[in-house]
């Protein structure tokens, strides 16, 4: 199941070049691109010839050209030379999509062009902020998206997944847990106050004794995961909002479906202390990679099964609230966009035009 | 002898929020309607949801679970998959305290 009148995360800005790439998107086989001026551009990765990809083709100035028959395609995927002929048959096009470059990003609307609006994009200011350090990364992952959105909604996981950085046992013993949920959005609050912080707090934040920890997660549809995540010393007021000293941290993920099976795990984690200490910001990514890892193996062999025995029932435990209620969200809007007229024709490549 | 319990002050019980307890080894759940302090089973009848986790809507709470819905002043069961209605406690006030009987055994 994909949602696609939403923005994705296609690529990172630094993966988006010169150099024409490959990705699937929603099932869909993408090239990626930049114009001289840098303009990033985003076409169906298949010729409207003979289908090669245009992803083997080169850039020649801000035309791609085929690799095949030297068809070259300019930024809105009209096809504007083919080698041997002056006429160009007006099939001779290919889906180019809305893409726009934000917050170190690119992003991509694979829906009805009709719908994309720049300001429904999810905000994730803090991977470009000056008050913050921070810095993004990519996972392939072969499972379907849905089981990442999972994980990162029940948090009690981190106590036997991540021991070793994250978890430790009062996440699951010792939390106070609020889910909070509205049409479109849930909000999972969780306090553990005065007990020890992680292996990873330890190290990044120094501290000594125990602590007050916090983990906000906000939920935003499709695969939007915002997670306020930080820790100050015990009794310095931070369940009552005085967040003095301790660290404050924004873990950043951005889930983008490749196929029902695999996902592009897009995710960053930006700090508010120590900001400018770009060794500061590479220890943190490295104990929260490290944490990822853990997570990848579960997903993978989580899927592994699924697929072996599909539609097996399962049993939801009370730590499940918000992945529920996520879950019912993404039903939701699953049934509104199945029950939507298809889109016109000029979302179909290829349609003479009368 | 008194089956009484003294399980919360008033100011625990938020209109249109659960405060959760024990009554006597039994989770139970206080909610504040239009003023006035019910008390309910906090488990759900189909399986186990805490209910106090759960939403309140109206004159309702849906269990976080899966979906289903009480009755919150009667414990109906108003909607599956649940199909057991949740007890209901009597509730007493006397100046702040809140008190709940707990039924004979």
């Amino acid at each position: 199941m994909f949602l696609r009148n939403f923005w994705y995360v296609a690529a990172s800005d630094q993966e988006v070049c010169r150099q024409p790439f490959r990705r699937l998107i929603l099932g869909e086989p993408v090239v990626l691109f930049r114009t001289e001026d840098g303009t990033p551009v985003a076409f169906e990765d298949r010729c409207a010839h003979r289908h090669l990809p245009l992803s083997m083709g080169t850039l020649v100035g801000d035309t791609l050209q085929c690799r095949y028959h030297g068809l070259r395609y300019d930024k809105t995927g009209a096809c504007v030379r083919i080698p041997g002929q002056d006429m160009i048959p007006v099939s001779a096009r290919v889906r180019a999509y809305p893409v726009v470059e934000r917050y170190h990003w690119v992003w991509i609307w694979t829906g009805d062009p009709a719908l994309a609006d720049h300001d429904a994009i999810t905000d994730y200011h803090w991977l470009d902020d000056p008050n913050w350090g921070a810095k993004t990364q990519y996972l392939h992952v072969k499972a379907n998206w849905q089981l990442i959105v999972d994980n990162l909604l029940d948090l009690t996981h981190l106590a036997f997944v991540h021991e070793t950085t994250i978890g430790n046992s009062a996440l699951v013993e010792h939390a106070t847990v609020k889910v909070e949920r509205a049409r479109s959005n849930v909000i999972v609050t969780r306090w553990i106050v005065d007990r020890p912080a992680p292996p990873t707090f330890v190290k990044v934040g120094k501290f000594t004794g125990n602590v007050d920890r916090w983990q906000i997660i906000d939920f935003v549809p499709p695969a939007f995961l915002r997670l306020d995540v930080g820790a100050t010393p015990t009794g310095t007021g931070a369940p009552e909002g005085r967040r003095a000293g301790g660290i404050s941290m924004r873990n950043l993920n951005a889930i983008t479906p490749e196929t029902e099976t695999t996902s592009h795990y897009f995710w960053g984690q930006a700090h508010d202390f120590d900001i400018r200490n770009s060794r500061t910001t590479d220890t943190i990514v490295e104990q929260i990679r490290t944490a990822f890892l853990e997570d990848v193996a579960v997903f993978e062999a989580q899927q592994a099964n699924l697929e072996l025995m599909p539609n097996r029932p399962q049993t939801d435990i009370n730590a499940d609230t918000g992945v529920i209620q996520a879950r019912r969200i993404l039903d939701r809007l699953s049934r509104e966009e199945q029950a939507m007229p298809a889109a016109g024709p000029e979302a179909a490549p290829g349609v003479a035009a009368e | 002898m008194s089956n009484w319990h003294r399980l919360a002050s008033a100011s625990d019980v938020l209109e249109g929020e659960a405060f959760s307890a024990d009554l006597a080894g039994t989770p139970i759940a206080l909610y504040r309607l239009d003023g006035q302090i019910h008390a309910i089973d906090d488990v759900c009848t189909h399986q186990y949801g805490v209910l106090s986790d759960g939403f309140v809507e109206g004159g309702t709470i849906e269990c976080p679970l899966h979906a289903a819905q009480f009755d919150i002043a009667t414990g109906r069961c108003l909607s599956g998959p649940a199909t057991e209605d949740l007890r209901t406690y009597q509730v007493r006030l006397d100046g702040d305290d809140v008190y709940v009987l707990a039924p004979d055994r």
